[in-house]
């Protein structure tokens, strides 16, 4: 068993407190959302924390991509073009078949490359544009009347609520498969651990 | 005989009174002798402290007021000034007793009593509001046409500051731009109002411009648009009218208001206003039994068409959206979707690797 060192202090505690941020806001936004079948907390409160969970959230996805960018490590969410196409394609059939039988993983993971190339085109999505977009349609809905005029123009209030709510469905979405797909590691605790000691184990044979 | 001379003395009788007794109607004061004193702009009096108060009436604005345009007289109000006698320097009495608005306004002079600034008054603080400060002495304006800011301004914001109060509430800006004061804090029935305006320039669309382009006239605005004869205005008929308008160049979309019910209720301000979030973010709200597409007139007047509720909640009022309330179902149906194939996803897929379990033990051997 090897143990690499894949995830350093910061990007644990970004992970963590955005992970934390991110389950606030899945819980208020139900609330928000669904308002007359659902009764944890009153609108309001469900709204003022939304909001502040939302800021809370932009600061962290600062952060981040001030860290992967200064450091250099925002390489990792960037595909080649074979990993694109092939690798992604390779990563679909391992979890779709190969993974049962116990294949080894086309992808192992390395200290410089700790995503596959379906995580990396998913996280390129999701870090880059989906996230991205869904901080501003929130930033629009939490200052809908000062910036009317943005809102306005990108087709109001309605449109831009559209927005953030599909979005917000797709990640709720994507959380119960991250979830789920954190499990498939060497066991399934190792990926977890790593996110808390930034150690990931990797059978020998791989290396 | 005798009977007819008794018909004919009796017609005599009211034909002298008609000439006696109708010229002294005829004889009360007419506005404009008012005015030739009070319309002069130079008008003022001298008050003991050295200070002068202007007496000006502005002709022309008292006219287009609810007043002038409803033919009351100066001296309806002012029912003290019985007559003029220009012998004197002011001919009429010195001072005229201060109006009473409940004269007429009875039912809302009932409401006003019940109102935190009837009991503020009460106590003794002068600044407390009666009729004239929100409605104005002369010039009252005709408040169907007048945008939920608009009357803001005119009333509430004259005295309060709500960002200081309303701590409990969220989204303040977009509540005070787009709600009557009146309708949580005077608990009236209310409604819903949409209007047409530019988004990009942030103005409304007169009116008279709206039905010049459809070639009709206010009354006939609803029979050019409403092609399924049912008296109201549904989704594609409002489509209908955003789209023409856009085709004659203007830039139109509809702006959502929800407003009190212009009834005497809405003096009855009180302290203890509605804070149930769901009274309005619900698909149930009672401001939404009644949706209407106003469309205003320069005299301050609107002309009201009936809306169907459920345009509400599409994209055809994309500038307009009541939290909960007018949302778009076919979003929840998408989200639903998409939860549940997150779960399948991974319920199957977890499921098959505890099933092929066997299969990994044997390789592994």
């Amino acid at each position: 068993m090897k143990r690499i060192y894949i995830h350093p202090v910061p990007v644990r505690i970004w992970h963590w407190i955005h992970a934390i941020g991110i389950v606030l806001l899945v819980i208020t936004g139900f609330q928000i959302r669904f308002a007359q079948h659902i009764h944890l907390m009153d609108l309001s409160t469900a709204t003022t924390v939304h909001n502040w969970i939302g800021i809370i959230v932009i600061i962290d996805f600062a952060l981040w991509f001030l860290f992967y960018t200064f450091t250099g490590k925002i390489r990792v969410y960037f595909p080649s073009m074979e990993e694109m196409i092939k690798g992604t394609i390779r990563q679909a059939i391992f979890y779709g078949y190969k993974i049962f039988k116990g294949a080894p993983r086309p992808y192992p993971v390395t200290a410089e490359n700790k995503f596959n190339p379906l995580q990396k085109l998913a996280y390129l999505a999701i870090m880059f544009i989906l996230v991205p977009i869904q901080l501003l349609t929130g930033l629009l809905l939490w200052k809908v009347e000062e910036l009317k005029n943005i809102v306005d123009f990108l087709g109001g209030i309605k449109t831009i609520d559209t927005v953030h709510v599909l979005l917000f469905f797709f990640f709720v979405a994507f959380i119960i498969a991250h979830i789920y797909l954190g499990t498939l590691g060497h066991t399934p605790l190792s990926d977890y651990k790593a996110m808390i000691t930034g150690w990931e184990e990797e059978p020998e044979e791989h290396q | 005989m005798k009977g007819q001379r008794w018909k004919w003395l009796l017609v005599a009788w009211m034909s002298l009174s008609l000439i006696f007794i109708f010229p002294l109607y005829l004889h009360a004061v007419e506005n404009s002798e008012c005015l030739d004193c009070h319309g002069d702009p130079e008008m003022v009096k001298e008050l003991p402290n050295g200070k002068t108060i202007s007496l000006y009436v502005n002709p022309k604005k008292f006219e287009a007021s609810v007043h002038g345009q409803n033919g009351i007289a100066c001296t309806d109000c002012h029912s003290d000034i019985e007559e003029l006698n220009y012998e004197k320097e002011v001919p009429h009495p010195v001072p005229v007793a201060s109006v009473d608005c409940t004269d007429c306004h009875d039912e809302e002079g009932t409401a006003y009593e019940e109102s935190v600034h009837a009991k503020a008054r009460a106590k003794g603080i002068k600044d407390a509001p009666t009729c004239a400060t929100c409605h104005q002495y002369h010039y009252t304006p005709y408040l169907a046409a007048y945008t939920v800011r608009e009357k803001e301004d005119l009333f509430c914001l004259k005295c309060h500051n709500p960002m200081l109060s309303h701590k409990w509430l969220t989204q303040k800006d977009t509540h005070f731009a787009h709600v009557d004061c009146s309708l949580c804090h005077a608990k009236t029935k209310g409604m819903t109002n949409l209007r047409l305006y530019n988004p990009l320039t942030m103005k409304f669309i007169p009116g008279g411009e709206i039905v010049k382009a459809f070639g009709t006239s206010y009354e006939g605005f609803l029979g050019v648009l409403d092609a399924n004869k049912n008296r109201q205005l549904e989704n594609e008929e409002l489509n209908a009218i955003t789209d023409k308008l856009n085709r004659k160049g203007f830039n139109a979309a509809f702006y959502g208001e929800m407003v009190a019910e212009s009834a005497p209720e809405v003096h009855k301000i009180s302290k203890d206003a509605i804070r149930k979030c769901n009274t309005c973010h619900s698909p149930q709200s009672p401001y939404l039994r009644s949706v209407n597409l106003i469309l205003t007139k320069s005299n301050g007047k609107v002309s009201s068409y009936k809306v169907e509720k459920a345009a509400l909640s599409s994209f055809t009022t994309s500038k307009f959206y009541l939290l909960n309330a007018t949302k778009v179902k076919w979003v929840d149906i998408i989200g639903f979707i998409l939860i549940l194939g997150g779960v399948c996803f991974a319920g199957g897929h977890f499921f098959i690797r505890i099933i092929t379990i066997p299969i990994r033990r044997k390789r592994e051997g």
